[in-house]
């Protein structure tokens, strides 16, 4: 289903993003509703999309031998989705799963790339947005690092 | 507050394993009773023969008894933690400040827990959650190492009966867990806030404190809205040692309870 | 200290006089302390009678340093800022708190017994005196009034000592406790030496303190004898060898976390903890859990503890405190400072101890007037050396 520009305007993510760069993205974005269990990906597979969750929740996971999937993060509405196809090997290096039933944007990844060549402003306003996210989970895994609840003595109080 | 010259004795009523290193202990008095605890507040509590250390109540067991939640972390707490029913405890307290939860009447009341943190904020809890219709939303972000740690796990279903949005983060998941995962800041980035017109309760490591204060500011959460438990070294409970303080308080007595308008400034000094 | 303080005027008596008022306080029960010669200095300890007084030993005074010297003259007073100050007797260094015992079924657990005899505090300076108070304050009032130290501290009798002669380390008159004794005295003593003639000005501070000069030979003070007494004091006021903005200590404590101040006298200090035990009003205690070998009895011990040391504010594997320099500003910061929001009032009362008693000989005095040149210049932090640009090729 294709997306009106308001729509996506809306998402958290795009905040502030020129009415008319984001009426170019809507050309390449999907609405998509996923319901618990749809798996958005695999680790290994090529990475070719990103998402742009509005509510739901989704989860990150690794396969570990003897241990199923491990969760290595949860997202939530107002989280992007996958970083993987920015940049080479373009493979996703974890898989993910809906918990609870999504929905969200969904973006071609070839089709913003393309974009993004031909306006470069969209091209920048989207990279300064992905970087924040990037950093903020950067900054939220490295105090996840930090073991703050291991017992004092270990971990710095 | 009454100069007790010795601990009262309490009697060991109850013990609960909570997760593999941490025990809630029921108390029953045997000499006479302390005052009643609010919540918020601490006593130090002697294992015979070990010494003494300072534990937030963390329940409301009605009539004389005490409930107290212990991380086994040190000889004290492990002695304490190793005291089984029967066995007596010796208890001085109710001290420090509370919560002042009631304080929340008419707002949303965001209760924030790190780690082994919930216990302590765990009577002003269910303070509101039992005059619930005097709050607006409650809403319990509970942030902990792994699935494992959690303490309290069995009531947390209670807590959603009875009008709590209770929502539980793990560092690091263990196979089948399937809630969030990630810090618990990342669960007040995502919640729908009324900045105006809301009460936060934080309570755990300071470092996930002064994050979750950082994050609950820049939701517009005002610092006088936003309410936080320090520790700091404790050897007497009742200001007369000088330990506990942290630039002009005293944490046994002006804190443990602090509002982050007043702590912010003393945090952000290295050593103070 | 009880009943209205007496509306007559001074009382003098002679130096000989002396042993009859310490004969009348020990037949009323009380140990008497006061200051005595001892491994060459002036200590506190109990007095046998009047001949063990200093009579005609003084002090010299410096940062770091304390001499008895022989006076010119027979002043039994006439010395200052001694290595201790009477918290000893009042808030001791070490003290039983109570007692438990293992019994069927769990233990019992004792307060620890009251000391005997009431003490009689005789010679106690202006400073000393104010120090008292402030630790009644903190230790003794309010929520502590059922403590120890309130039982200790109801039954004292004190006779204070007006000062006529500061040490080059007093800085009382700035912190506005002496050089005349304020109240909270039993008896206040105004020594007065001339030639041969040695006398004493007494003024009664309560109805405890007429009572106990029932049997001592005095009189009432002819008005030269009290003119005399009031203006060497009064002297003493301007003579003092340092002095302290008490008025700003307060708000310079507050605004000097980050100062430079504290890298500088962090570079000296030793962190040995000398001036919180000597400090009249430094009151900190550790607590102790000691059980005997059998492990059936237990004792919790309090014990003088100093913020100095290390282990002071251990936290979850560490201390806070770690730098000496954040240790030393711990100290002066909540001495000058954050005392007054704890308690109500300053900690410091200028007695000088400190300063005369530590080793390396820091001066807080001089350390607070560095911290107010400090404050007063703009912020001038010069600018960071700017990274140069790598060139690439070499310089010809």
């Amino acid at each position: 289903m294709t997306v009106a520009a308001p729509a996506l305007a809306d998402h958290a993510f795009l905040r502030g993003m020129r009415a008319d760069d984001v009426a170019r993205l809507a050309g390449a974005a999907v609405a998509v509703s996923m319901p618990a269990g749809h798996r958005l990906f695999d680790e290994g597979a090529p990475a070719e999309k990103c998402w742009l969750l509005a509510s739901g929740h989704v989860a990150l996971d690794l396969h570990m031998p003897g241990r199923a999937n491990l969760i290595v993060e949860t997202l939530a509405g107002g989280d992007v989705i996958g970083f993987s196809w920015l940049a080479p090997p373009h493979e996703w290096q974890f898989g993910a799963e809906v918990v609870e039933p999504a929905e969200a944007f969904e973006l071609d990844g070839a089709t913003v790339m393309a974009l993004c060549d031909r306006h470069p402003e969209l091209g920048y306003q989207l990279t300064l947005r992905m970087l924040g996210a990037a950093v903020q989970r950067l900054q939220a895994t490295r105090v996840r690092l930090l073991d703050l609840y291991a017992p004092p003595g270990g971990a710095g109080a | 507050m009454i100069f007790q010259a010795v601990p009262a004795r309490y009697r060991v009523a109850s013990r609960a394993a909570e997760t593999h290193d941490t025990v809630t202990l029921g108390l029953e008095p045997v000499d006479q009773p302390i005052a009643p605890h609010r919540p918020g507040q601490f006593a130090m509590l002697y294992a015979f023969g070990s010494g003494e250390v300072p534990i937030s109540i963390s329940g409301e067991p009605g009539g004389s008894g005490l409930v107290y939640t212990i991380r086994s972390v040190g000889a004290v707490t492990q002695a304490l933690c190793e005291a089984g029913p029967g066995e007596l405890i010796g208890v001085r307290g109710p001290y420090g400040t509370d919560w002042g939860v009631t304080d929340a009447a008419g707002q949303d009341l965001v209760v924030v827990a790190g780690g082994i943190g919930l216990a302590p904020l765990r009577p002003a809890l269910l303070a509101a959650l039992a005059a619930r219709e005097r709050y607006r939303r409650v809403t319990v972000l509970i942030g902990t190492r792994t699935p494992d740690d959690l303490v309290f796990a069995d009531e947390l279903d209670i807590w959603r009966g009875q009008g709590a949005d209770v929502r539980v983060t793990v560092d690091r998941a263990t196979v089948g867990w399937r809630g969030h995962v990630g810090v618990v800041t990342q669960l007040i980035d995502r919640l729908d806030v009324d900045p105006a017109a809301t009460l936060a309760l934080v309570c755990g490591p300071e470092v996930m404190m002064r994050l979750t204060a950082r994050s609950l500011l820049a939701r517009g959460v005002a610092a006088d809205g936003i309410r936080v438990s320090l520790e700091r070294n404790m050897r007497c409970g009742i200001a007369e040692c000088g330990h506990c303080q942290l630039g002009p308080l005293l944490l046994c007595r002006d804190g443990p309870v602090v509002s982050y308008e007043r702590a912010a400034p003393l945090l952000s000094v290295k050593e103070l | 200290m009880d009943g209205p303080i007496p509306a007559d005027g001074p009382l003098l008596m002679e130096a000989a006089a002396l042993d009859p008022l310490l004969d009348a306080l020990r037949e009323a029960g009380y140990r008497v302390i006061g200051p005595t010669v001892s491994d060459g200095a002036i200590i506190l300890g109990e007095l046998g009678s009047a001949d063990d007084l200093p009579f005609g030993w003084g002090v010299s005074l410096e940062p770091g340093g304390y001499r008895i010297r022989r006076r010119d003259d027979s002043a039994a007073f006439g010395h200052s800022a001694g290595p201790q100050s009477w918290k000893q007797f009042l808030h001791p260094p070490r003290e039983k708190v109570w007692s438990a015992r293992r019994v069927d079924g769990g233990f019992e657990v004792e307060a620890a017994g009251e000391p005997a005899a009431p003490l009689a505090f005789f010679g106690v300076r202006p400073c000393d005196l104010r120090a008292i108070e402030i630790q009644d304050q903190v230790l003794g009032r309010g929520q502590h009034a059922g403590s120890r130290y309130a039982a200790r501290r109801a039954g004292v009798f004190i006779v204070a000592v007006n000062c006529t002669e500061p040490g080059a380390t007093c800085f009382c008159t700035s912190m506005g406790t002496g050089p005349q004794a304020g109240p909270g005295y039993d008896l206040a003593l105004t020594e007065m030496v001339t030639g041969d003639a040695h006398r004493f000005l007494i003024d009664v501070g309560s109805l405890a303190g007429a009572d106990m000069l029932a049997g001592v030979p005095t009189g009432p003070a002819d008005d030269a004898a009290a003119a005399s007494a009031r203006s060497a004091v009064a002297d003493a006021a301007d003579r003092m060898g340092r002095s302290m903005p008490a008025d700003i200590l307060h708000d310079l404590m507050a605004g000097s976390e980050s100062a430079a101040r504290w890298d500088d006298v962090a570079s000296r200090c030793l962190t040995c903890g000398n001036c919180t035990m000597a400090c009249p009003t430094c009151f900190c205690t550790t607590v102790e859990d000691v059980t005997d070998l059998s492990g059936d009895h237990a004792e919790r011990w309090q014990l003088w503890d100093s913020c100095f040391d290390l282990d002071f504010s251990h936290l979850h594997g560490g201390p806070v405190r770690s730098s000496p320099r954040s240790r030393y500003r711990q100290w002066l910061t909540h001495k000058l400072g954050t005392w007054h929001d704890q308690f109500g009032i300053s900690g410091c009362v200028g007695c000088g101890r400190c300063i005369v008693w530590c080793p390396v000989g820091i001066d807080l005095t001089e350390e607070v007037a560095a911290l107010q040149a400090e404050a007063r210049q703009p912020a001038e932090t010069p600018p960071a050396e700017a990274p140069q640009p790598r060139t690439g090729s070499e310089p010809s």
